[in-house]
């Protein structure tokens, strides 16, 4: 973009001149005058009673029925609003939030009994309209909620207030899960906007915003009015820094508290606290395509791959091999199914084994994956292929940014690549397969390469179960995918890591990523 | 001079009117942005109502039309990420950006100037050696390796600075010195070898013999004529800092517009890009423009050339 008219470099013309540094002064302090002062100054202060906590983004939004997006959810979800039920992590079990007791009164009818002398930061008080009027907006308004889609996927719902502490909520079809389903509906009065979402919302948490400097920190304060009992921190600060050795030197170097997403690499040192973090990576198959559509091949696939030895090198130790893509404490989790042992040598006989019945095993499997899904993603590829090589198979590595790979990762899928396998990751932050199962094994799932009519069967039957029937069922779809239909090459249960300075007490658990309780945290002493 | 301004913003609405249409439309062949903005356990039924929302289900020439419409309205569209006036981000972006990258390009210029002239005043001396060699190094240090260990150094270890942020005066040292190091490399080793040329020049002699004395000749006489190459230079290396202080913004959680950029692309969001892509491209172009003012100003050959 360099103007024809400039004189190239170094051949400035001798004579008369007028002061050309002075010109170049000009135009900068001119810049400067212009773009005004904004950005000095900016930050907030913290004292002691502040919890400081660096985030790798900041929240594209607070409005609580786009709470199921992570960025938002981390924020939001218990600390500025409150569902009626809440799912506690370590049990899976549910306890109450806004509602104290329900009661499934008809296959299709659930009834909630609201918490009394709840009000919302605004001071108006919350009722059975305000928990109907919450449900309606996040399932019915047409707004477009993630936690629509997300969680109720186009059931249909109604909510009606019986009386200002009764709630009915009548479903289409029987779900014995939906106090669970609900304890992502996040609680909004009914002055909130129906027509649109709202970027800071009033709700019954234990936080209120106080101050949102949009590209720079978001403060909450304590709430005075809170129904519970009262938060240890007076107030929280939020920054965010897109680069995680950064996040870490923030703790380290005392101007933040909680340090959230960080991988091995980014130097935690003694402030890292690993945690276990509901995510699951493992590689999708193509078994519509061959060579993938010969179940030799595909336990060729998981006996060749060392899992044990990946999570030791690749992943730093963090992670632990797995057979399935839910961890314990999630219903349906099948403790007998255990990650494929590793079995080159078994894995080399299946191919060749293929091979002699006219399976075209040298045909080339691409391998999908995606820049960044996961510390060290492209080495654990490398890792895969270089195992999947040696087993006899001929394997291509194809590396995405998140939106081309998503391509692959739904349906419809892309049909001019030949066989392939995904790199993927999932995380079930509610706590029950149904999140899981259909979308990720079911034949017509969004998510699903492939699936057969048998496990099918078994997913629907799960769905259709409440108690311990529900966990049997979807136990044993787990285990007929990893024994029989065996699509997946699982990989390894995550761990996740956060730094914590020595001045602040908190115990991430599997939804801190999803969301992080500041009514957990506590000055250390 | 009119004449000048009229051909000159002429003949930027062409390469504009190319960036919005390329920006555009090479944005929209890289993925359906509701895979990245709805669940994955969306329905059809949703996938479709999000498109028609936000009018991704008409044809590209259609959406163009659209987006060119509202552009005359001055209307830039919608961020999908946070539903607020894309104009709104990139306003609130864009300053910051400017200021630091006119700060960073003003230290450059005064320190290369000092340096350079120093270093070129005794040609192959000590002073000119050891600038040479810090100019190289500085002009090839990778920014990002300078930024980390600079926040290890003088955040982590020494305590010294903020790791990063934009709060307080301190905040910006880091920033600065990372954008600065190239700039200020590159600059040096120009005035060094302008005014190498021009020391040596018959009229640097002429000047001399009148008895002029030695900061006369330097700076009135020899910094003048070595500063047009600086100038040069300068401009360019500036609109690269407004263009893509990515790094940095990255880094130091600087709120700027090519963090926003980055970001924008990566995240789909259409409309945020595009006006961030325009208002970036108007404000370099209008760079350029001044700085081919001053040139004209300066220099009567170029202004005669222009209105030829």
């Amino acid at each position: 973009m360099q103007s024809p008219l400039r004189p190239p470099k170094g051949t400035g013309p001798p004579g008369r001149k007028a002061p050309v540094f002075a010109t170049v002064f000009a135009v900068v302090g001119a810049i400067l005058l212009a773009s005004g002062c904004t950005v000095a100054n900016s930050g907030a202060a913290a004292g002691a009673d502040t919890v400081r906590i660096v985030l790798p983004e900041e929240p594209p939004t607070l409005e609580p029925c786009d709470a199921s997006l992570t960025a938002t959810g981390r924020v939001t979800r218990s600390n500025i609003t409150e569902p009626l039920t809440e799912r506690v992590p370590k049990t899976g079990e549910l306890e109450p939030k806004l509602a104290t007791e329900w009661d499934q009164k008809a296959p299709k009818t659930w009834e909630f009994t609201l918490r009394e002398g709840v009000t919302f930061h605004d001071g108006t008080a919350f009722d059975a309209e305000a928990a109907a009027y919450s449900i309606d907006r996040t399932v019915n308004s047409g707004i477009e909620c993630n936690v629509n889609g997300y969680v109720f996927g186009g059931t249909k719902i109604s909510a009606t207030a019986v009386n200002d502490t009764t709630l009915k909520v009548t479903t289409a079809e029987p779900d014995p899960i939906l106090p669970l389903r609900l304890s992502f509906v996040e609680v909004v009065p009914t002055t909130t906007d129906a027509k649109g979402k709202v970027r800071e919302p009033v709700g019954t948490g234990p936080y209120r915003i106080d101050k949102w400097n949009q590209g720079i920190n978001l403060r909450l304060e304590r709430f005075d009015g809170y129904w519970g009992k009262a938060p240890e921190y007076k107030a929280a600060l939020y920054s965010w820094r897109a680069e995680g050795s950064i996040r870490a030197a923030m703790v380290s170097s005392g101007e933040a508290d909680v340090a959230v997403g960080l991988a091995p690499a980014d130097g935690a040192g003694d402030h890292a606290v690993e945690f276990p973090n509901n995510e699951t990576t493992y590689l999708r198959m193509d078994a519509t395509q061959k060579p993938l559509d010969d179940l030799r091949v595909r336990e060729a696939v998981n006996y060749a791959i060392d899992k044990k030895g990946l999570v030791a090198s690749v992943f730093a130790g963090l992670g632990e091999p797995a057979g399935q893509v839910v961890p314990t404490g999630v219903t349906g989790y099948n403790p007998d199914v255990k990650a494929w042992p590793y079995d080159m040598e078994r894995a080399k006989s299946l191919v060749e084994e293929a091979k002699a019945d006219g399976v075209p095993v040298d045909k080339t499997i691409t391998l999908i994956g995606r820049n960044g899904i996961y510390p060290k993603a492209a080495e654990a590829l490398e890792v895969v292929q270089n195992s999947l090589l040696e087993a006899g198979l001929k394997v291509k590595i194809k590396m995405l940014d998140v939106n081309a790979w998503m391509e692959y990762l739904l349906r419809p899928f892309p049909d001019d690549i030949g066989p392939t396998m995904l790199q993927a990751q999932h995380g079930n932050q509610a706590g029950d397969a149904a999140f899981t199962m259909d979308q990720i094994y079911g034949t017509k799932g969004a998510q699903s390469s492939y699936g057969t009519a048998a496990l099918d069967k078994l997913i629907q039957r799960g769905e259709l179960a409440s108690g311990p029937e529900r966990q049997t069922a979807f136990a044993e779809a787990l285990a007929h995918q990893s024994d029989k239909v065996v699509r997946d090459a699982v990989l390894a249960h995550m761990t996740g890591i956060i730094a914590l300075a020595p001045n602040v007490e908190y115990t991430p658990n599997s939804a801190s990523n999803d969301e992080m309780h500041l009514a957990e945290m506590h000055p250390a002493g | 001079m009119l004449t000048f301004l009229r051909r000159r913003i002429v003949s930027s609405a062409i390469p504009l009117l190319v960036v919005i249409l390329g920006v555009f439309f090479l944005a929209r062949l890289t993925g359906d942005p509701a895979n990245l903005y709805l669940p994955l356990s969306a329905t059809p039924e949703m996938r479709e109502s999000f498109s028609a929302q936000h009018g991704f289900d008409q044809s590209l020439t259609a959406q163009f039309g659209d987006y060119l419409a509202e552009l005359a309205r001055f209307d830039f569209g919608e961020s999908l990420r946070t539903a607020q006036p894309a104009s709104e981000a990139v306003l609130r972006a864009f300053p910051a950006t400017l200021q630091l990258a006119g700060f960073t390009m003003l230290l450059a210029v005064i320190g290369a100037v000092v340096v350079g002239s120093l270093a070129a005043y005794r040609p192959n001396s000590p002073a000119d050696r050891i600038a040479s060699f810090l100019s190289s190094t500085a002009a090839s240090t990778p920014d990002f390796w300078f930024a980390i260990m600079g926040v290890l150094i003088f955040a982590v270890q020494l305590d010294w600075l903020p790791t990063s942020g934009t709060a307080g005066a301190a905040a910006w040292v880091l920033p600065v010195a990372t954008l600065l190091i190239r700039p200020f490399g590159v600059l040096v080793q120009v005035v060094r070898g302008a005014m190498v040329s021009a020391l040596s020049a018959p009229y640097i002699k002429v000047a001399r013999s009148t008895g002029a004395s030695e900061q006369r000749v330097i700076f009135k006489h020899a910094l003048r004529n070595a500063g047009a190459p600086a100038l040069t230079v300068a401009g360019d290396l500036t609109v690269g800092l407004i263009n893509g202080a990515v790094v940095v913004e990255t880094i130091f959680g600087w709120p700027g517009i090519g963090k926003l950029m980055i970001d924008s692309i990566l995240q789909r969001d259409f409309a945020v890009l595009q006006a961030a892509v325009l208002l970036t491209a108007l404000t370099i172009f209008a760079l350029n423009i001044l700085i081919d003012i001053g040139y004209a100003l300066l220099d009567a050959r170029v202004r005669q050339g222009a209105m030829a």
